[in-house]
């Protein structure tokens, strides 16, 4: 055994541990799958520093440039995301969270109707490893609040008309119309923005569907040569 | 300690330049150890008196691999936070043909070709002037093309996830591939090399 060793070139050698290698790799399970660590502190301080979540008019000017760097998550039943979403979003119900095959690289951005739901799937999200998970701050009726149905003030300052305006277009590109302060007011609080389903310019998938990519935001994808 | 260090944070994104640029270095110093400066040592291998390149490149990828799935398994490396390249796989299959066209044509591939600039080569040179004008002819014509460049799921695909198949059947599959292409390659090269008169 150990003079047919020495025959063999270095090269065969080499060959030879890298089958070994490979057969031993054949019990590997190199994905960490459901063991989990979980550092509380760090998720604690990611709440504190509110590096957990994405404003609504942040998120509407990702969708307006049509940024593919994210992927933009609805976690309610496929009913509601049939009567309504934010475009581009797809859509994945709670139960199917764990199964619904996102990737730990991805960054996800999670919104529902509220904040709830969007935080309990944050939170099981990181439980299990994934790293760029962000829910949309005050889910859907933020959402419809600041970004569908803004509300103007009735008096604008110069200052004020400018920003206005760009309410106004972001508002008209996801279908909606600004609403003037003394209405919302007047109404004692009631929202227009209930109506928004039934509404009749109300945005079906508008913006093109986003090639949902898996990086991250920042520098530009990395390309491989020979 | 646990890679992938970018993604864990432990440095930023100049930091990561510095590292790439080594990195860099690294690859071009083998590339051109391996005489992959030459485009006559490159194309030989299309005329199977030398398929070096071949043999250097599997070697690579199963060294990589292997590392890559012993770290992961030991619980080195989080394998699931390797950045993938989303997966085109039409724009992709054309791209990769027009690329061995060109390698075909040009004698190098885009890699060695700066390592044969960087030696003093003026086929590389000319080679990765090539390169910049595609770059810029690509960019131009980028509204034409965007269709097709975005086409299919652009989800990152892996044989184990497509097929189901157990990562580690993969890996020694992988690892039988290359020992069986080194041996096969052996023979060509003996074949070939008489017939060419080398």
């Amino acid at each position: 055994m150990r003079n047919r060793m020495s025959t063999l070139t270095l090269n065969q050698k080499l060959a030879l541990a890298a089958v070994l290698l490979g057969a031993i790799a054949l019990f590997a399970a190199p994905y960490p799958g459901s063991r989990v660590t979980l550092d509380a502190k760090e998720l604690a301080l990611a709440v504190a520093k509110e590096a957990d979540h994405v404003e609504a008019p942040e998120l509407a000017a990702w969708i307006i440039e049509s940024r593919a760097d994210y992927r933009l998550i609805d976690l309610r039943s496929e009913a509601e995301y049939a009567q309504y979403h934010i475009p581009t979003a797809v859509n994945v119900p709670m139960g199917n969270l764990t199964d619904a095959g996102l990737g730990r690289q991805e960054t996800l951005v999670l919104y529902s109707d509220g904040g709830i739901h969007s935080a309990q799937a944050w939170m099981l999200l990181k439980a299990q490893g994934y790293k760029g998970v962000y829910m949309l701050k005050g889910g859907l009726e933020e959402w419809k609040d600041r970004v569908v149905f803004p509300v103007l003030a009735d008096n604008p300052t110069s200052e004020q008309r400018s920003g206005d305006e760009r309410l106004r277009s972001v508002s008209t590109f996801f279908g909606g119309q600004p609403r003037s302060a003394s209405a919302v007011s007047a109404g004692g609080g009631g929202m227009p923005g209930m109506a928004m389903p039934t509404a009749p310019a109300l945005p079906k998938v508008t913006a093109p569907p986003s090639p949902a990519g898996g990086a991250k935001p920042g520098p530009a994808k990395k390309k491989e040569g020979c | 300690m646990m890679a992938p260090f970018f993604k864990y944070g432990m440095f930023g994104d100049e930091t990561s330049l510095v590292v790439a640029f080594l990195i860099g270095i690294g690859f071009g110093f083998f590339l051109e150890r391996a005489g992959f400066g030459s485009a006559r040592k490159l194309v030989s291998q299309f005329y199977l008196n030398d398929l070096a390149v071949f043999k250097v490149m599997f070697t690579a990828i199963v060294t990589a691999m292997l590392g890559v799935t012993y770290l992961g398994w030991i619980g080195w490396l989080d394998l699931s936070l390797v950045y993938l390249v989303p997966t085109y796989l039409m724009p992709q299959i054309v791209g990769g043909l027009i690329l061995g066209v060109g390698f075909v044509v040009g004698g190098y591939c885009p890699g060695t070709s700066v390592a044969a600039t960087a030696t003093g080569r003026i086929d590389g040179l000319v080679y990765v002037v090539g390169i910049f004008a595609g770059m810029f002819a690509f960019a131009e014509m980028y509204p034409l093309v965007k269709g097709f460049y975005l086409s299919g799921a652009g989800v990152a695909m892996t044989i184990p996830g497509t097929f189901d198949v157990p990562y580690g059947v993969v890996v020694f599959a992988v690892v039988l591939m290359a020992v069986g292409g080194f041996y096969g390659a052996g023979l060509l090269e003996k074949k070939f090399a008489t017939a060419a008169g080398e």
